[in-house]
């Protein structure tokens, strides 16, 4: 960061190199469009050469700093998207890409591949229900009672299994960095 | 509500999840300076990123690099300072021959509109210069708005670490005993806030540069920094080394800017762990 906060231009290429796959992959999955996602993404690493002194200031790793600003940006694609769909009130006309093509182990970051792993296993050792739910507020942007209305379970249970699931994640993160 | 009773919704309010009068209450605690709240959702959102790693692996399009970095070049080019243009020197008046019976009245009139002109020119003149003068006392003035806003809420960050239980304080000696004591703290998600106070001033020439020594392998460089005027040091850097393949900490003096390796002898060390 020190290197781009100095308009290192090769310093932006090497974070591309060790976060563009997994910020996309985000990204991706978020905006289901590939075109979107490659905007998004573009977009990510411009502001993050342009405001590297906004990271300077908040220091902490960067690796959470960059997932949280591509979810942001992701999620304000998709609300705009559903807002205009709600609005024209007919079908979008956007190519949905039911999943995206996995791709082998990257090399390189033992430790983000590693962190992956331990939270798809996570993910995938919870109920599918719960699993859902999560998915559901952290990939769709929807709030707890916007999932119960989406999945037609009780508030109660959605909050439950959100708690409990975070709470899974949360101990398991503890572990990994123990 | 308490930060306490908040805790326990930190996770849920990093997803977006919450709603109502719960968000409002957590949203009323963040705006606080120093509420425990800010620490406590700064942690979750770390852990809520973790999620991250669950979207299916995807390939970005080969050509999104290269357009990342023409886009960048682009803006570089933009912001690169453009020369100002430089005024034209104002033609020389033609030299010719007179109209002999060029009427006085004309001539006066000529003069008053040239007094005129000369003096709207001078009050131009006058004015672009006070204008240029207010508008480089904005820029400072805002520079110095963000420069305060910067140490603000960097030292925010640097009481979060340093307050977390989480955070592992390690106390760097010098090697000159004249010197103050350097302190660092180790937080597994944060990174690393450093502190010390009465420090010496540093030429500008110089820098100082924070070192984790891995049990194997080189120094690896935390940061760069250089006391304040009031001899201080405040700041959070963050770490890429896991907490336990941490042998040492080591703080040397190196050229402005840093270096690839330690320069010079260690002033200040601790052992970690």
């Amino acid at each position: 960061m020190e290197r781009i906060l100095q308009q290192d231009s090769t310093a932006l290429e090497a974070l591309y190199d060790r976060y563009g796959r997994p910020v996309y992959s985000l990204v991706l999955r978020i905006a289901q469009n590939p075109a979107s996602a490659e905007e998004i993404v573009q977009d990510i690493f411009l502001q993050l050469w342009r405001s590297a002194d906004r990271f300077q200031i908040s220091r902490g790793p960067l690796e959470p700093w960059l997932f949280t600003m591509a979810r942001n940006r992701a999620l304000d694609f998709l609300r705009l998207k559903r807002e205009k769909q709600r609005r024209r009130e007919d079908s979008d006309t956007d190519v949905i890409v039911p999943s995206a093509v996995v791709r082998p182990d990257p090399e390189g970051d033992i430790d983000q591949s590693r962190r992956a792993e331990k939270i798809r296993a996570l993910l995938t050792s919870l109920p599918e229900a719960q699993r859902h739910a999560i998915e559901l507020a952290f990939f769709e942007g929807l709030t707890h009672s916007e999932i119960a209305e989406a999945t037609g379970e009780p508030l109660g249970t959605v909050k439950s299994w959100i708690r409990g699931g975070l709470l899974k994640l949360r101990e398991s993160l503890g572990e990994a960095s123990s | 509500m308490t930060c306490e009773q908040l805790a326990a919704l930190y996770e849920e309010y990093a997803l977006g999840v919450l709603e109502g009068e719960e968000r409002a209450e957590m949203d009323a605690h963040l705006a606080r300076p120093g509420d425990q709240c800010i620490h406590g959702v700064a942690e979750a959102r770390w852990m809520v990123a973790q999620l991250s790693h669950a979207a299916p692996a995807a390939e970005p399009p080969a050509a999104l690099r290269g357009k990342i970095m023409n886009a960048v070049k682009q803006t570089a080019a933009k912001e690169t300072p453009v020369v100002s243009p430089i005024e034209k020197a104002k033609p020389e008046p033609k030299i010719g021959p007179q109209r002999a019976a060029f009427p006085m009245w004309a001539w006066a009139a000529a003069a008053a509109l040239a007094l005129i002109t000369g003096y709207t020119v001078r009050q131009m003149n006058t004015q672009n210069t006070q204008l240029a003068e207010l508008r480089k006392q904005m820029k400072l003035a805002a520079l110095q708005n963000q420069t305060l806003q910067n140490q603000l809420d960097m030292n925010r960050m640097v009481a979060m670490v340093m307050t977390s239980p989480d955070s592992m304080p390690v106390k760097l000696m010098p090697k000159d005993t004249k010197m103050p004591m350097v302190h660092a703290y180790l937080h597994p998600h944060m990174g690393m806030a450093i502190t010390a106070d009465q420090m010496p001033t540093m030429p500008s020439a110089r820098t100082l540069q924070l070192w984790i020594v891995p049990k194997d392998g080189k120094p690896v460089s935390v940061a760069i920094f250089h006391p304040d005027s009031a001899g201080e040091i405040a700041l959070v850097a963050p770490v890429t080394v896991p907490k336990n393949e941490i042998a040492a900490l080591a703080v040397t003096d190196e050229p402005a800017g840093g270096s690839p390796q330690p320069t010079t002898p260690i002033a200040w060390m601790a052992a970690v762990n």
